[in-house]
């Protein structure tokens, strides 16, 4: 009797995102979703539908209720990220929901959550990444931005590397070396930051797509209030190893690959266009492929079901501690497969790197069938899920320790 | 059994390494790649006064009828320096093709190709071929010595800065034809873009276009050339790979993390020595498939070649990214464009399933003969 009634829960649950979505979205934003090349969705369009759903309440399902959370279980959370995959809307950046909302509900002061909070959820602020330095990147806790205690503030000199769309952000939170004594972990502040003080400079960085989407951060003697600190002073490295958590294991790949799936099964179905094609052969006529398909959808259901196992094991507001390794190995590595085969379905029509269409609003006229036009970024970009949020092979060693128990 | 380039090849190997060292900073190939053209007639000719051109090209018609792998190693260094300049295209298929035409169109066209006054452009993947030069949708209608050509062609490498394109399209149900186009014609539409990689492709249409009979059953000379285009972009690739290796191993030296070098760590020591794996069978194959184009049957070594490089291409390429980190992923190092060049290479001409689907159909085929023979 009571799976039968959640069950009718959520089929009613699942029709009134649907309905939701079938309106909500503008027409821009649903071309941001089609251009989405990476898990960074284009930002102007992005924003527009955090709005959105801030006003309806669902922003942010996994924080805790008291903080603007939805309640949902894990079922409903991955029907809602599910839902809006295969509508095609962009998916949210995950800096303020998924980043800097966990740390500032676990760490930060009530003052803190009460200001800063309400801010992260409407998008009204929007906040960037900085921990990766240059001679820090999978050996994080080797970082070397000095912040140096003077009065009632710190003063920042350093820089900050691979800083998603900081560019966009006014906003930061940052790590930092308040210590160099004892292991190096034992010195770093988690700090907030404004992107607009005097002496923080942004440079872009080129990526194979074309697009700037990350951006070296230089700080020279940029001041920063004490109060902005989140958690203790040299005790930030608990503070980032839970955001770090939360990026790697919160972040559910799943409900976004099954829609993708979806489509491409749906493309290798569909006729080959052009050259008197029409209503003739398909790629699935191709046994290879067929395969191939099938083996990633294995792979797709593995990586669904780990994602709910894990998640549905922890409370509201929890993070999932070194299973987070492994659900970042699996999600990025099965992402990047998905992207292989993509390629191999595009062939020939993923070889143009079209990134003036790529721009929301381009009139530009394509030279392939829409469908291709994201194959080929998309492919370049997620080389970097392998790399970013701590290198898979950092990961290796972390999931290799936790069950060891070394 | 040749498995290195000979003394001779290697002088003209290097002649090409220095063309490369003096034209190809990596800052000076970007700046090319983003220009109208893509690639530089400067360099074109010193390609041409190099001798790059005649290369394939009979001593009757001013060439040098060099070996294949004469041909490789430029190839190899065009990889490994990421030449844009379209060799292939002109210097190996055109020259190769125009062997079929008759006299008058060989005297015409093949000295000028030897010289480098001439480009050549052939146009023969389409959308549903997927590597496979017999399945075609483009048709030619014969009659005499011109044909009416309807259909479309993609990927065609330097496609709308040839002088002339050279296209197969169906002449029946069982028979490819090879025809002779000029750009220009009435009835074709050239969409010029730039590869992921760089170098200059397009999308070209043909409705009712009207062309030159080259040959009218070009199936099997086809495939010879096909198969010498597959050992070129073979020897592209491992030039490309060689240079991945190179710098990620320098790179692995000198970064550290953990207070060590990042080739301290074992896991990135095996992850080198699979790459260099990678990279060894792949220049065995790439010998295999010389020897074999000069013993004139590269049907099989040629597949072999390619989809070795399908797969080799892929793994050293996406690892020397993830061995860089970050940096890796940006338009500041080389390492992103020769991942990029080796990516488009596995499309081309038959990704890595194509190549070993024809080797299951090669294998099939040579049973059926030997069953077929009576006892």
């Amino acid at each position: 009797m009571m799976s039968e009634q959640t069950e009718i829960n959520l089929d009613s649950f699942r029709t009134e995102v649907r309905r939701f979505l079938e309106t909500a979205p503008t027409p821009e934003i649903l071309e941001a979703g089609r251009k989405t090349t990476s898990v960074f969705a284009p930002f102007e369009q992005a924003m527009a539908w955090q709005r959105i759903l801030y006003d309806k309440g669902w922003v942010a399902p996994a924080w805790p209720v008291e903080y603007g959370g939805t309640g949902w279980n894990v079922e409903q959370r991955y029907i809602f990220l599910e839902e809006c995959n295969r509508r095609g809307v962009p998916p949210l950046l995950p800096q303020n929901i998924q980043m800097v909302g966990p740390a500032v509900i676990g760490f930060g002061s009530e003052e803190q959550k009460r200001e800063l909070l309400p801010r992260m959820l409407s998008g009204e602020d929007f906040w960037c990444q900085g921990y990766s330095e240059p001679g820090a990147g999978s050996d994080l806790a080797s970082l070397k931005c000095r912040a140096e205690s003077d009065g009632d503030d710190y003063i920042l000199n350093g820089s900050k590397t691979w800083t998603t769309y900081g560019h966009h952000a006014n906003k930061m939170f940052a790590l930092v070396r308040t210590s160099s004594e004892g292991k190096p972990q034992q010195g770093i502040t988690f700090l907030l930051l404004d992107m607009d003080l005097p002496g923080i400079e942004v440079r872009p960085i080129i990526g194979l797509d074309g697009f700037p989407e990350q951006c070296e951060v230089f700080f020279t003697d940029v001041r920063v209030p004490k109060a902005n600190r989140v958690g203790d002073e040299n005790r930030g490295w608990s503070v980032a190893k839970y955001v770090l958590e939360f990026e790697r294991g919160g972040s559910a790949f799943a409900p976004w690959l099954k829609p993708a799936l979806e489509r491409l099964r749906a493309q290798c179905a569909a006729p080959l266009a052009g050259g008197g094609n029409e209503g003739g052969e398909c790629l699935l006529d191709n046994p290879h492929l067929a395969h191939k398909l099938s083996a990633l959808e294995v792979d797709a259901l593995a990586l669904e079901h780990t994602e709910k196992r894990v998640n549905a094991s922890l409370k509201h507001g929890e993070n999932p501690g070194p299973m987070a390794s492994l659900l970042k190995i699996l999600g990025s590595e099965t992402l990047q497969k998905y992207s292989e085969l993509q390629l191999e379905v595009s062939g020939l029509d993923a070889l143009p790197l079209q990134t003036d269409a790529l721009h929301v609003g381009s009139e530009v006229d394509l030279l392939t069938p829409e469908q291709h036009l994201l194959t080929m970024p998309y492919y370049l970009n997620t080389r970097a899920a392998s790399i970013y949020a701590g290198s898979n092979e950092v990961q290796r060693s972390l999931l290799a320790k936790a069950v060891l128990g070394m | 059994m040749q498995y290195q380039y000979s003394e001779e090849q290697s002088l003209f190997k290097d002649s090409l390494r220095k063309f490369t060292e003096d034209h190809y900073s990596y800052e000076a190939r970007c700046a090319l790649a983003e220009s109208e053209q893509g690639f530089s007639n400067e360099h074109w000719n010193q390609l041409a006064e190099l001798g790059v051109f005649g290369l394939n090209v009979p001593e009757a018609y001013d060439g040098f009828d060099g070996e294949l792998a004469l041909l490789c190693a430029v190839a190899e260094e065009c990889g490994r320096a990421l030449v844009l300049e379209p060799v292939l295209p002109t210097a190996l298929l055109g020259a190769d093709l125009l062997r079929l035409a008759k006299p008058e169109l060989r005297e015409r066209w093949l000295p000028e190709i030897a010289s480098g006054s001439a480009r050549f452009a052939l146009a023969w993947e389409e959308r549903a071929s997927r590597g496979n030069p017999r399945h075609l949708h483009t048709r030619a209608k014969v009659s005499g010595d011109q044909a009416l050509i309807t259909g479309e062609k993609l990927a065609v490498l330097s496609g709308a800065d040839a002088d002339q394109l050279l296209v197969t399209a169906a002449t029946s149900e069982t028979t490819v034809g090879l025809f002779l186009i000029v750009l220009e014609a009435p009835g074709i539409t050239v969409s010029r873009y730039a590869l992921v990689s760089g170098e200059r492709a397009a999308t070209v249409t043909f409705d009712g276009a009207l062309g030159r009979l080259v040959s009218a059953d070009v199936a099997q000379e086809l495939q010879n050339t096909l198969n010498r285009g597959l050992i070129f972009l073979g020897a592209q690739a491992m030039g490309a790979m060689d240079a991945l290796m190179a710098s990620t191993m320098e790179y692995c030296k000198t970064r550290k993390q953990f207070g060590l070098p990042i080739a301290a760590f074992q896991a990135l020591q095996h992850r080198l020595a699979d790459m260099v794996i990678a990279c060894e069978k792949t220049r065995s194959l790439l010998w295999a498939a010389i020897q074999a184009d000069a013993a004139g049957d590269s049907d099989k070594a040629a597949a072999v070649l390619k989809a070795q490089v399908g797969e080799a291409g892929r793994y050293v390429g996406q690892q020397a990214i993830q061995l860089h980190g970050g940096i890796g992923m940006t338009e500041e190092l080389h390492v992103g464009a020769h991942f990029k060049l080796l990516t488009a290479i596995d499309a081309l001409f038959g990704n890595r399933d194509y190549h070993l689907s024809r080797l299951s159909a090669l294998a099939l085929a040579q049973e059926s003969a030997r069953l077929a023979v009576p006892a």
